[in-house]
């Protein structure tokens, strides 16, 4: 039972650290969170539908559209709202307060166009598992697991190791300098929020072929949101494992103690952690941003 | 001078407005209907709404009632809210003139729906609001102005413990509720005290939150305990089909049971053949082919799947034309002593047994049972009737 607990809480949390490093990428950049990001992945997923489900394009090819999506509409938020609101001087407050917005706006837009009915792709694997020492494990948290794995792997070379990395983190540890040097700050926040949008797109068509596809699963944002803090905002590493903690410490809590105190776990140590170590765990200070 | 004009074309636009209102509210009688016309459980409200649209152009194309006065259907959104359902019926009674309302489908909003419907004296009929105070307040007094077509949670939870023990003999039971879901937790209730009277034994229970998808860490305890069923005891089609799926991914291959909350056509599609050999038990509705019949024409004319609410929509509409007839008359309170007086009402949901002190009806329930067709369609089928049981 422990493994199959374990094997459920990791798949849990992979879902979540596609959304926590969005979260954690525009947090260093721009020291706020980004509250529309769960609707990212929400939007993503609906593109997908539309596309596999209404026009009958392959699912492979939906999802690639979807993701595009994702990506597409991020980009608009930064292009349309928050660098707006940036060029003002306002204080990063009103960043967040712009995000709660468009959050909303989001879920009423979805509402409208697609109603609040689960909409699921025809496109379906079949309900089959893989056995590992008595643990069970289905064959679409397998492809997302092994998906979401290559996909951080990618992230976290793609921070570390490229141009677009570095230029990214020097912003993160001084936007202005960064200027100065040369870098163009504008283009990068776009290419970060592009970024972050195809991560949540992915995670949203990953949830909705888990699951369904709804109005308000981008609410899911919340515990990506709760990982984030847990490993550290504003690094992406510390996204990745306080997401998999959270998916953890969320399957055990359900499995051994009680699914209804599962949430009052999840943010009693978000609340701990905050006392005993504000930075998060990985305890990143502005220069190790992202 | 301009003020003195823009006084009369206000006066002009208001006079405009209200003389064809009032000159219609002579020639129709308006009912209104309340669901989730937009939110996540607008598959129902929709299905509910179309049923009564339906059954409201057959009347009138039949003639109508009281010598040929035409009905009209004025629906309103709800979303499934307790709040938006009240202000939507005190809209429906005080700015369009309803004589009666049909809906919602839940108890949460339909039991603060019963005091607004007594205070202004208009009656409501909830559809697949089954919680006992939806007609009955806290204190025992009957709401006279709230009646309901669907079983109390009693009645089905009674029913099916009772029917999971003596008719399918598995007596090593688990439970699955939503914390927090009335209904989800008042039937889960009443199956264990059945299944317990009945000699069954609960091996496991366990609870999920609303909206949960990941069922997967108290499906791991419940294959420990090894049980040969599992009541599954959610309203959420998605959430039942995600379950089933978990369930059958971790290797759990016992029967899984339902109430009337797996009643949904989505539900079969969702589950991936995950169902096939498990039953739920539910009211008549889709056993009969005329119910069957009624369902196609409401999706193959208004789109959506195939759902019970919307027989409960058309129902609704007919035993309140029918009362309208029998009472000789659209007035409110007239209509209510006439649907009050009902003894049987017949409707394509089933046979309504009628109680004048409680509001409650009593019905035979059906037992379906999934399975997948030779050629791949995920499909329910009635394979057992058990009969109503009247107090």
């Amino acid at each position: 039972m422990f493994l199959q607990q374990l094997i459920t809480g990791i798949s849990i949390g992979g879902i979540y650290a596609l959304l926590a490093t969005g979260y954690s990428l525009i947090y260093s950049l721009l020291d706020f969170s980004n509250w529309a990001h769960g609707e990212f992945a929400m939007l993503g997923a609906y593109f997908a539908i539309v596309f596999a489900n209404m026009v009958g394009l392959p699912f492979m090819l939906a999802a690639l559209l979807g993701v595009c999506g994702g990506a597409l509409i991020s980009f608009l938020c930064e292009k349309l709202v928050y660098r707006h609101i940036r060029s003002t001087g306002a204080p990063n407050m009103f960043l967040m307060i712009g995000a709660m917005g468009l959050s909303t706006i989001f879920q009423q837009v979805a509402n409208l166009v697609f109603t609040g009915q689960y909409r699921s792709f025809k496109f379906k694997l079949p309900v089959s598992t893989i056995e590992i020492a008595g643990a069970y494990l289905g064959v679409l948290d397998l492809i997302s697991l092994v998906l979401t794995a290559v996909i951080l792997v990618f992230l976290i070379y793609l921070i570390n190791k490229t141009k677009f990395g570095l230029n990214v983190r020097a912003i993160a540890c001084n936007a202005n300098a960064a200027r100065v040097l040369g870098v163009r700050v504008d283009r990068s926040i776009a290419s970060v929020f592009l970024l972050a949008g195809s991560l949540a797109g992915v995670a949203g068509i990953l949830y909705g072929m888990k699951y369904n596809v709804f109005p308000t699963m981008g609410n899911i944002g919340l515990k990506a949101f709760v990982a984030s803090v847990v490993g550290g905002l504003g690094s992406v590493p510390g996204a990745i494992v306080g997401s998999l903690l959270l998916g953890v410490l969320e399957t055990f809590v359900s499995g051994y103690i009680s699914s209804s105190l599962r949430d009052f776990f999840s943010f009693a140590l978000l609340i701990v952690l905050l006392l005993v170590k504000p930075s998060g765990l990985f305890g990143v200070d502005v220069q190790d941003k992202a | 001078m301009k003020k003195a004009l823009s006084l009369v074309l206000m006066i002009v636009l208001i006079v405009a407005l209200a003389v064809p209102a009032a000159s219609a509210a002579d020639d129709t009688i308006k009912i209104g209907y309340i669901g989730d016309l937009s939110q996540s459980t607008a598959l129902w409200g929709n299905a509910g709404k179309f049923g009564a649209l339906e059954a409201i152009e057959e009347i009138n194309a039949a003639g109508g009632v009281l010598d040929g006065k035409m009905l009209e259907l004025v629906p309103m959104d709800g979303k499934g809210d307790s709040a938006d359902s009240v202000n939507a019926l005190r809209k429906l009674i005080t700015d369009n003139g309803i004589v009666a309302e049909i809906g919602t489908n839940f108890s949460s909003c339909n039991i603060p729906m019963a005091s607004v419907a007594d205070e202004l004296k208009v009656p409501i009929i909830g559809t697949a609001a089954s919680n006992e105070l939806v007609t009955i307040d806290e204190q025992g007094n009957l709401h006279p102005y709230s009646f309901r077509m669907c079983f109390l949670d009693a009645y089905i939870g009674t029913v099916v413990g009772t029917y999971a023990t003596k008719d399918l003999g598995l007596m090593k039971g688990a439970l699955f509720t939503i914390n927090g879901d009335t209904n989800s937790e008042a039937v889960g209730q009443f199956i264990e005290e059945a299944y317990v009277a009945n000699g069954g034994e609960f091996v496991a229970k366990e609870q999920c939150q609303a909206g949960d998808r990941e069922f997967r860490a108290q499906l791991a305890k419940i294959k420990k305990a090894n049980p040969d069923i599992i009541f599954v005891v959610m309203n959420d089609y998605a959430m039942n089909a995600t379950f089933a799926k978990q369930a059958r991914e971790m290797d759990i291959q016992c029967m899984l049971m339902g109430h009337d909350g797996w009643d949904s056509d989505q539900l079969a599609e969702e589950a991936q053949g995950a169902l096939d050999g498990c039953q739920f038990v539910s009211r008549i509705g889709f056993a009969m082919p005329e119910a069957n019949d009624f369902a196609d024409k409401i999706v193959e004319k208004y789109g959506g799947t195939k759902e019970t609410e919307c027989l409960f929509g058309r129902d609704g509409v007919y035993w309140i034309a029918d009362a309208i007839t029998r009472a000789g008359s659209a007035d409110p309170t007239a209509i209510r002593d006439a649907l009050e007086a009902t003894e049987v009402y017949e409707g394509l949901i089933g046979q309504l047994v009628m109680n004048a002190e409680t509001h409650n009806p009593v019905m035979a329930c059906e037992v379906f049972e999934f399975s997948t067709t030779e050629d791949g369609a995920h499909v329910k089928l009635p394979v057992k009737t058990v009969e109503a049981v009247v107090d």
